[in-house]
């Protein structure tokens, strides 16, 4: 409301500007075209006798100028003497009210509305910053920690604060970094330990890393009884194919369990898998991978000898490359392809797999550009 | 002088003024044009030896080799050919490789293009338009990459 | 709200402008003093009213609001105030309402000051500057509003361009807008003479100041600009020969020319329909700079198809003022008086000459930075004109010229007598044939052009000093009461005298520092030493250095001249953090005129960068000169009298050849 009036105040402020210059009786503003030329004239007259006086110019030069400005005056007396000035009454004043009464408010308030948002309140960002936390989204409070932390860095329990809120927003690497400052501010603590490895597995992609395990391996030694530490070591032990050592590990971090905790079923599900089919678990739950090498397939492989691993994977990469060429397939198989290849060594082949994937899917460019990505990423050319 | 020699020497200085600049410009656009042209043009025509002109292109990823003295050598490319460019002096903030750059100089009879002046414009989102349009003709123009932020 | 308010502002200003393109100019036509009476106070409204809105952006900006889209996309929580508040006009839209505040406030000012004007003639003037902002305001709010909102802004906004983050092109913008925003002034009164049919005493009293205050300011931006360019982009170039560069320049030399059309004008009554048709022309060279620039024509056609609204608006408005008042200007123009004659040899002359020289300068100007566009719009064929064509064309143009400058000032009005003019120029002849020879003396024959340039700046810088000491009389009267003359001297004549020096002084630098300049390009290592120009430079290694909004490696690096330490410099490569957007910023030692210059390349990885040094001799001149120039405009500004250029009365000796008419 308030807006409006002050608009409201805008608008008439901008109409009288027009009205009043139209309303006033007396027309004096400026001079007449005639008389103006004559006045500027007479100013030069002036101006000549001033420097005549002070000797700046010679009295002939000041005559020569003299009887030049006079002759200009002359023929502009002359010239404006027919010319008449004046007022006329009539439909010209009562259109020109009419534009600054009616026109100008309409077209203002008009285009405004055509343009403008009035209902939108502004945003400054201070403001934003310290409206009331009930109303403010996460971004909004992240970005309040996060400012409040780019000017106290040493605070380590803004920190502990914010890693958990990275977490839950899907920034795991920010999650990371912040229990690391956490942790280097205020000390190890075995759940800041074990948060920050998990975080680190998570950003990348489910692998634990040599750093996470670190993370893992001194949260373990801190408290022992710990299962979540405990559960990503075997996990990393899994993943380095160290079967026996990770069945070892499993079956003691399940030994210990009542059965009815979240992790247990992911356990069974590792442990079957390192297991084999005689495992003592079930095995649903498998999401359809894409057709080729199948994780059971990779994992089993890691038990041959190089040789035999070699020649398996070669068999299963000549029967995709076959069936890729006959039936074509998804860009993730066309990718898999081309990673195999890497893996074993034939760069040509995976060239020629990128080029063909390529010409399969030359229109279509979302999984063209996302086979591209893929193959910059193993280092191919495509070329 | 009578007002009709006053109001010729006018006209006839302004003539010879006029004229003359007429004429050098007309020299200078004849002379002095710097034809834009892509890896595929000087591929595809024979340009007399010693011809100036601007090469534009994509760098090519992985071609930049910097040696001592702040020399350095890439290639150019649109994607259907290459040329190998050397420059002596510091590149602008921007050139990097797999972004787009306009080189100016000549081409050796060995093929290799000796540039004297590198350049990149002030914004990172800038393809110079030569090249954005060298580049679409080829088919490799991917618009909203480079707007995309 | 705030934001709205300032946006309803600007429409309030469009609706006034309209009000101000009709009213008055009905006015003026029917000879109503009432409806004439309204111009002055609407054009202070509208002043205001877009005063408003440039305020209501300008605390957008301050308070990171980025709920305006404008700020979102420009501006950054974390940046420097001081470019929290130059990013207001640090991008197309800010930018934009910045250009119309300043034609707003020219319009204000006629309507203030305008009180000795004759009133249909100021109504008329109004009612143009009312067209204009009518044309851009529009412009504005159609196409390039700044004051679009964004519905749940993120947090943190896309930062300035990094290169804009300087207090060189933070205000370079300004100070150019200020010169071609002022050309429209004397623009308005152009074509308010032709609508009027009359040109009055009180126009051409008008029509000087104006212009020499638009002409000051553009000198300055064009300076401001070049000095930016060379410390900043690191190339160690001041003038490139760039198209928005070149946009900058055509209205310079067309001002510079329109300004000395203008005092012949003043003085003597004569070349009124050439005045008017330069009046136009620099306003509409003045557009196409402002806004090809702008709309990005001139350096991509490609942007300018991404938003065809935008650049066809452009188009539309530079037809609808550059051909609208070009007709005009073919139908009235014959209609007017044509004022006094002259002699071919005489004052009025040598302007004519200057004229000349400067439009077909200009013209060559404008045929390379368009004939590339031109070309590529009809045949598609992509060439481009480089420095070597201004060179050629350019350069010859403007050495008759320079030679000439001297001798404008000394010759009389009317019908001169160049063997006494030249006879009063015989020291200023001698001191450039002395340093001419000099030169060769000291750099040897084997840049012939450079001594004969170095010749020329003398020649006319010598020629301004000895113009005011003749004026004088010092050889005659003796210096005590040369002096007190020197002291009463109008500004006029010491402001053609500044200017011409000034110009003078930008030449000797130009040449100086394009022909004697040493450069070195190497790659070093910590310890290594290159010597240059007498200067032996040391690095002694480089390191990481944070800012505000950036990181940098720096690089240090001492000077020693004939081994005893000078100073020690540190250039540095920057990136920006918001953008990723990496900067180089040159380090420059300054000695006498002469600049040392430094900027790094890349880094080897070894602890090795790769440095470009240069050794530019009296570079510093060039914007010395500029400054001068301008500060000769400003003294000439001051002297507020019309003066009239009388013929000196003939001597006895050539008494029979022209009697003194008048």
């Amino acid at each position: 409301m308030v807006f409006w009036i002050l608009i409201a105040v805008m608008t008439a402020a901008a109409a009288l500007s027009v009205l009043v210059p139209l309303s006033k009786a007396r027309r004096s503003a400026g001079t007449p075209s005639g008389s103006a030329d004559e006045a500027v004239y007479r100013d030069q007259l002036g101006a000549i006798e001033a420097e005549l006086e002070r000797g700046l110019i010679e009295p002939e030069a000041a005559g020569a100028a003299r009887t030049e400005i006079a002759r200009r005056l002359l023929s502009a007396h002359e010239n404006h003497a027919q010319e008449a000035g004046g007022i006329t009454r009539g439909p010209r004043l009562k259109i020109a009210q009419g534009l600054a009464l009616f026109v100008l408010p309409a077209a203002a308030v008009g285009i405004y509305l055509l343009f403008g948002a009035p209902d939108m309140p502004d945003a400054p960002l201070a403001a934003r910053l310290q409206a009331p936390a009930e109303e403010q989204s996460v971004d909004i409070l992240v970005a309040r920690v996060e400012r409040h932390l780019a000017d106290n860095p040493e605070d380590g329990q803004g920190w502990v604060v914010i890693a958990p809120v990275y977490m839950s927003l899907g920034r795991p690497q920010d999650s990371a970094r912040a229990y690391a400052q956490a942790i280097r501010l205020l000390g190890p603590r075995q759940d800041w330990l074990t948060d920050m490895g998990e975080a680190m597995t998570i950003a990348s992609q489910g692998l634990v890393t040599a750093e996470a395990r670190q993370a893992f391996e001194q949260a373990a030694a801190m408290d022992a009884s710990a299962v979540k530490p405990r559960f990503f070591l075997a996990l990393a032990l899994g993943q380095e194919g160290r079967k026996a050592e990770a069945i070892a590990a499993w079956r003691n971090l399940l030994a210990g369990a009542e059965g009815t905790e979240a992790w247990v079923g992911a356990a069974r599900n590792e442990l079957a898998e390192l297991a084999g089919p005689d495992g003592q678990s079930d095995q649903v739950g498998q999401t359809p991978a894409p057709r080729g090498p199948s994780q059971e397939d990779v994992a089993a492989s890691r038990d041959m000898s190089t040789g035999d691993r070699q020649a398996m994977i070669r068999a299963m990469v000549s029967g995709l490359a076959e069936r890729l060429a006959d039936e074509g397939g998804s860009a993730a198989e066309w990718k898999q392809l081309m990673q195999a290849y890497i893996v074993l060594g034939e760069r040509q082949s995976a060239e020629n797999a990128l080029k063909d994937a390529q010409a399969a899917y030359a229109d279509k460019p979302e999984d063209l550009s996302s086979i591209k990505d893929a193959a910059t990423q193993l280092g191919l050319t495509g070329s | 002088m009578t007002r009709k020699q006053r109001r010729l020497t006018l006209i006839g200085t302004a003539g010879v003024v006029l004229a003359t600049a007429f004429g050098l410009i007309m020299f200078a656009l004849y002379d002095e044009l710097v034809f834009f042209q892509s890896p595929t043009d000087i591929a595809r025509n024979t340009l007399p030896s010693g011809q100036r002109i601007r090469l534009g292109g994509l760098v090519e990823d992985g071609s930049v080799v910097r040696s001592d003295n702040a020399e350095v050598s890439f290639r150019v490319t649109d994607m259907e050919n290459t040329v190998s460019v050397t420059y002596k002096g510091i590149l602008p903030d921007l050139f990097r490789e797999g972004q787009g750059v306009v080189t100016e100089g000549i081409v050796r009879p060995d093929g290799v293009f000796v540039a004297d002046s590198v350049l990149a414009k002030h914004d990172e989102n800038y393809i110079p338009k030569e090249v954005a349009e060298a580049l679409k003709k080829q088919g490799h123009w991917q618009g909203d990459k480079t707007t995309a932020n | 709200m705030i934001v709205e308010f300032g946006h309803y502002a600007l429409v309030l200003a469009f609706a006034l402008s309209l009000v101000q393109s009709v009213v008055p100019l009905w006015g003026a036509l029917a000879g109503d003093d009432r409806l004439m009476a309204v111009a002055p106070p609407v054009s202070v409204t509208m002043f205001v009213m877009v005063l408003v809105s440039f305020a209501v952006l300008t605390s957008a900006y301050l308070t990171a609001d980025f709920s305006v889209l404008n700020v979102l996309e420009n501006s950054h929580s974390a940046k420097p105030l001081l470019y929290k508040f130059t990013g207001v006009w640090g991008n197309h839209e800010g930018s934009m309402l910045l250009w119309v505040l300043i034609l707003v406030f020219f319009g204000a000012l006629v309507g203030l000051f305008g009180g000795n004007l004759p009133k249909d003639l100021r109504a008329t003037t109004l009612a143009v500057q009312g067209w204009i902002s009518a044309g851009f305001i529009l412009f504005l709010l159609a196409t390039s509003n700044p004051f679009a909102r964004v519905i749940n802004p993120p947090l943190e906004g896309a930062d300035l361009n990094p290169i804009l983050q300087d207090i060189g092109l933070a205000i370079h913008p300004p100070l150019l807008y200020v010169g071609y925003v002022g050309f429209s002034i004397t623009f308005s009164f152009a074509v308010a003479a032709l609508i009027l049919g009359r040109t009055d005493a009180a126009w051409a009293r008008w029509v000087r100041p104006w212009t020499l205050l638009a002409w000051c300011f553009l000198t300055l931006g064009i300076a401001m600009g070049s000095y930016w360019a060379y410390y900043e982009l690191g190339w160690g170039g001041w003038w490139f020969w760039d198209p928005v560069e070149n946009a900058s320049l055509m209205p310079w030399l067309a001002g510079t020319a329109l300004l000395h059309s203008a005092i012949v004008m003043e003085r003597r009554e004569a070349l009124k329909i050439w005045t008017i048709l330069l009046a136009i022309f620099t306003f509409s060279l003045s557009l196409l700079g402002t806004f090809l620039v702008r709309s990005g024509v001139l350096t991509s056609v490609h942007a300018f198809a991404t938003d065809p609204t935008r650049g066809v608006f452009i188009l539309v408005l530079l037809c609808l003022f550059i051909g609208g008042s070009l007709s005009l200007y073919a139908w009235r123009a014959p209609a007017l008086r044509q004022g006094g004659l002259f002699a071919p040899i005489s004052r009025e002359g040598a302007l004519v000459l200057n004229n000349l020289f400067l439009t077909s300068a200009c013209a060559a100007v404008f045929v390379g930075t368009l004939y590339p566009l031109f070309l590529d719009a009809v045949t598609g064929e992509k060439i481009s004109v480089g420095a070597p064509f201004f060179n050629l064309t350019f350069g010859p143009l403007m050495v008759p010229l320079l030679i000439a400058v001297p001798f404008g000032p000394v010759l009389s009005w009317k019908r001169g007598d160049l063997l006494a003019a030249s006879q009063r120029l015989y020291a200023a002849f001698g001191l450039a044939i002395l340093m001419t020879i000099f030169t060769f003396w000291l750099w040897g024959m084997e840049k012939v052009l450079a001594p004969l340039g170095v010749g020329l700046a003398v020649w006319v810088m010598a020629g301004a000093v000895s113009e005011i000491l003749t004026r004088v009389k010092i050889f005659e009267i003796g210096p005590s009461r040369a002096f007190s003359r020197l002291i009463g001297l109008p500004g006029s004549a010491w402001g053609s005298m500044l200017a011409h020096f000034g110009i003078g002084l930008t030449v000797l630098g130009v040449v100086t520092a394009s022909a004697f300049q040493d450069e070195r390009i190497a790659t070093m290592r910590p310890g290594d030493t290159v010597e240059l120009s007498g200067y032996q430079l040391t690095f002694d290694g480089a390191a990481p250095r944070r800012g505000p909004n950036f990181t940098e490696e720096v690089g240090h690096f001492t000077i020693r001249q004939g081994g005893i330490f000078v100073t020690e410099l540190d250039p540095s490569k920057r990136i920006y953090t918001a953008r990723q957007m990496p900067t180089t910023e040159a380090a420059i030692f300054t000695t006498g005129f002469s600049q040392l210059y430094l900027s790094l390349g890349e880094s080897r990885g070894d602890g090795a960068v790769d440095v470009r040094v240069y050794f530019k001799p009296l570079i510093t001149l060039i914007w010395i000169g500029c400054v001068i120039m301008a500060l000769g405009g400003a003294v000439s500004i001051a002297d507020r009298r019309l003066r009239v250029g009388a013929p000196k009365p003939a001597r006895k000796r050539n008494a029979g050849a022209a009697a003194p008419a008048e």
